[in-house]
């Protein structure tokens, strides 16, 4: 088994906390990313499992061993870092065999290795190139045939598309993705890039502060967001003050301006009378005729090619919708006053 | 079509006069070493290889040429191997303290060569160890003379060095020791192979520090060459010189070779 237990994971750096407890389990053959803004802890984290970086208290289990204090070499694992680190002075076959020279593998195992691996990463042809005669997505493929042929347990991702341009960061996002599934290795990723988490990921931790806020997949994460932080980090969410006026079953009724809307209710309790944030998302947000639903008054429309955005205000608050633009729905203009209304399910209450 | 030179034609005169005052006392000396005449004179009276032959057959010149060679030998490994380390200390060590040291281990190049030779002798005589009057005594001389150069040259190597190369050699399997011999000292071996060759033409060519602590039987070779210029002026001091020369030369054309000096001058 290769899972990854963090337990009470902590790193403090004097008085600066870089990761304040982490409890986390990574399940074997999943892909998991650590998103979060820079400074979050999320590269800390990876670096502990790394073995880089001791934590200060806490445990790190890879699949039964507690590697909390081994070293890095002795993990068994393997790490694509942000630069890709190709060593300069080896060419791509030299890089490639790097690790299983240090294991003692004998000539020929190493060469059915080395070849195999150039296959898997698409590069046979370039085995006595250096460093600086590859391409950024080249080099991150040597990188990750380096780490592969050594058979980790597990796989380390570190920013690994931030230094290449957007064609080839979308190519590469779907290539690592379909690489990491037909190989069913444990990997973290870490980003920054909300996009990225949702696309390749099985299941998300999003950070913030030194702390995981949420954990779950893509869809969760999106769809039912836990905390302010979440709901705006990733993606776009309307929130809006409300007042609760009560629960009835999964929803929750709350006051908005004049009105009465529901809402999922959050799992913690909340009392009566209480404020709280709605969230909602602008693909959400049904327009319609004057009359059906809240009213509201269109501020601006802005053009964005597939999708056509609104700004409405609605009883004092902005509230912004995004509809596919589609011949067969009608555009409204700025002035115009017409009808909002969402599914309840769409919609989170939080609890600020 | 030729690109405007962004180049002043004023600098490129005043290099053309610099570079000739650094050309010229070599081609000087060189001259001079092949005088036909019998004293050190300019223009030389002839050429001919009759003062090369005298310093090939002059017990004291081959003499002192050999323990130059032997102290600069000698100095340069230790200095390398102190040099190296202490640079790998300073650019990987935090705090305060590393500040201090870098400038303490600094000083012997800003630091005047007789106050330091001077320094060195009061210390070897009056601390009564055994160094004064040595070749280990002036080898330590020398190693501290040199030893900033080493530092200097391997240091600009690793504050470029990208510290993740030794960590994806660590977690590809490579104890800390093999992830410094695999990785890090083959991709800065060009710099201390750079220092190395410094040190080497700095120890050969010292004078100051040597100039206190050798004696007339640990003589180098610019002690010979300066006694011999004080009592005798023959040209075999010139002719040693051309010798000096071309052992320089060799070692910078070797330098210019193993690195890329614009690196290290910052060029």
């Amino acid at each position: 088994m290769s899972d990854i237990h963090l337990k009470n994971l902590v790193k403090s750096y004097g008085e600066n906390i870089a990761v304040a407890g982490i409890d986390l389990h990574i399940r074997q053959g999943e892909f998991f990313s650590l998103l979060g803004p820079s400074g979050c802890g999320k590269s800390t984290t990876l670096r502990m499992i790394a073995g880089f970086i001791r934590p200060t208290v806490g445990q790190i289990l890879i699949g039964s061993d507690d590697v909390t204090r081994l070293p890095p070499e002795k993990r068994d694992i393997g790490i694509v870092f942000q630069n890709y680190a190709i060593f300069p002075h080896m060419n791509v076959a030299d890089n490639i065999a790097f690790g299983l020279k240090l294991r003692k593998k004998s000539h020929e195992d190493i060469d059915r290795a080395v070849a195999f691996a150039l296959r898997q990463v698409g590069l046979v042809g370039y085995e006595n190139r250096y460093q600086r005669q590859l391409s950024g997505g080249e080099q991150q493929r040597v990188a990750l045939a380096r780490v592969l042929v050594t058979e980790p347990r597990i796989l380390l991702l570190d920013e690994p598309l931030s230094a290449l341009d957007k064609a080839l960061r979308e190519e590469m996002k779907y290539w690592i993705k379909d690489l990491q599934k037909s190989l069913g290795i444990t990997t973290v990723y870490v980003t920054h890039d909300q996009d990225e988490a949702l696309t390749m990921s099985d299941r998300v931790g999003v950070m913030q502060k030194a702390r995981v806020e949420q954990v779950g997949t893509p869809q969760e994460i999106y769809e039912r967001p836990k905390t302010l932080f979440v709901t705006t980090f990733i993606g776009q969410s309307n929130v809006i003050d409300v007042t609760v006026r009560g629960r009835q079953g999964e929803r929750l009724s709350v006051d908005f301006g004049d009105s009465t809307v529901l809402t999922r209710a959050p799992v913690a309790e909340v009392s009566v009378g209480s404020a709280a944030k709605l969230v909602i998302r602008p693909e959400n947000v049904i327009i319609g005729a004057a009359g059906a639903g809240l009213s509201a008054t269109v501020v601006s429309e802005t053009y964005q090619g597939a999708l056509v955005r609104y700004r409405l205000s609605v009883a004092g608050q902005e509230i912004v919708a995004e509809r596919q633009n589609q011949a067969h729905l009608a555009r409204f203009s700025p002035g115009e006053v017409v009808g909002v209304s969402w599914d309840p399910d769409r919609s989170e209450a939080l609890v600020a | 079509m030729r690109d405007e030179s962004p180049i002043p034609l004023i600098f490129k005169a005043i290099s053309v006069i610099t570079l000739a005052m650094l050309a010229i006392p070599v081609v000087i000396v060189v001259l001079a070493g092949l005088n036909a005449g019998d004293y050190l004179t300019f223009p030389p009276q002839g050429l001919s290889l009759r003062w090369v032959i005298s310093f090939l057959t002059s017990p004291t010149f081959l003499s002192a040429y050999g323990i130059s060679f032997l102290v600069a030998a000698i100095s340069t490994v230790i200095s390398t191997v102190i040099g190296a380390m202490a640079a790998l200390f300073l650019t990987r060590a935090g705090g305060r303290v590393v500040a201090v040291l870098r400038a303490f281990f600094m000083m012997p190049i800003v630091l005047p060569g007789v106050v330091l030779g001077l320094a060195l002798y009061v210390f070897y005589v009056s601390s009564g160890i055994g160094l004064a009057r040595s070749l280990a005594g002036l080898v330590i001389g020398h190693v501290i003379v040199t030893c900033p150069f080493v530092i200097a040259t391997v240091t600009a190597a690793l504050v470029g060095f990208d510290r993740s190369l030794e960590e994806a050699a660590r977690s590809l399997g490579a104890s800390p020791f093999a992830a410094f011999r695999l990785v890090t000292l083959k991709i800065i071996s060009p710099a201390i192979s750079a220092g190395t060759i410094f040190a080497f033409i700095i120890s050969f060519g010292q004078f100051e520090v040597t100039l206190f602590l050798s004696t007339p039987n640990l003589q180098t070779l610019p002690m010979a060459m300066y006694v011999a210029l004080r009592y005798s002026f023959e040209p075999t001091a010139a002719a040693a010189g051309i010798f000096a020369i071309v052992l320089v030369v060799i070692s910078m054309v070797a330098t210019s070779r193993l690195v890329n000096l614009k690196r290290i001058f910052g060029g």
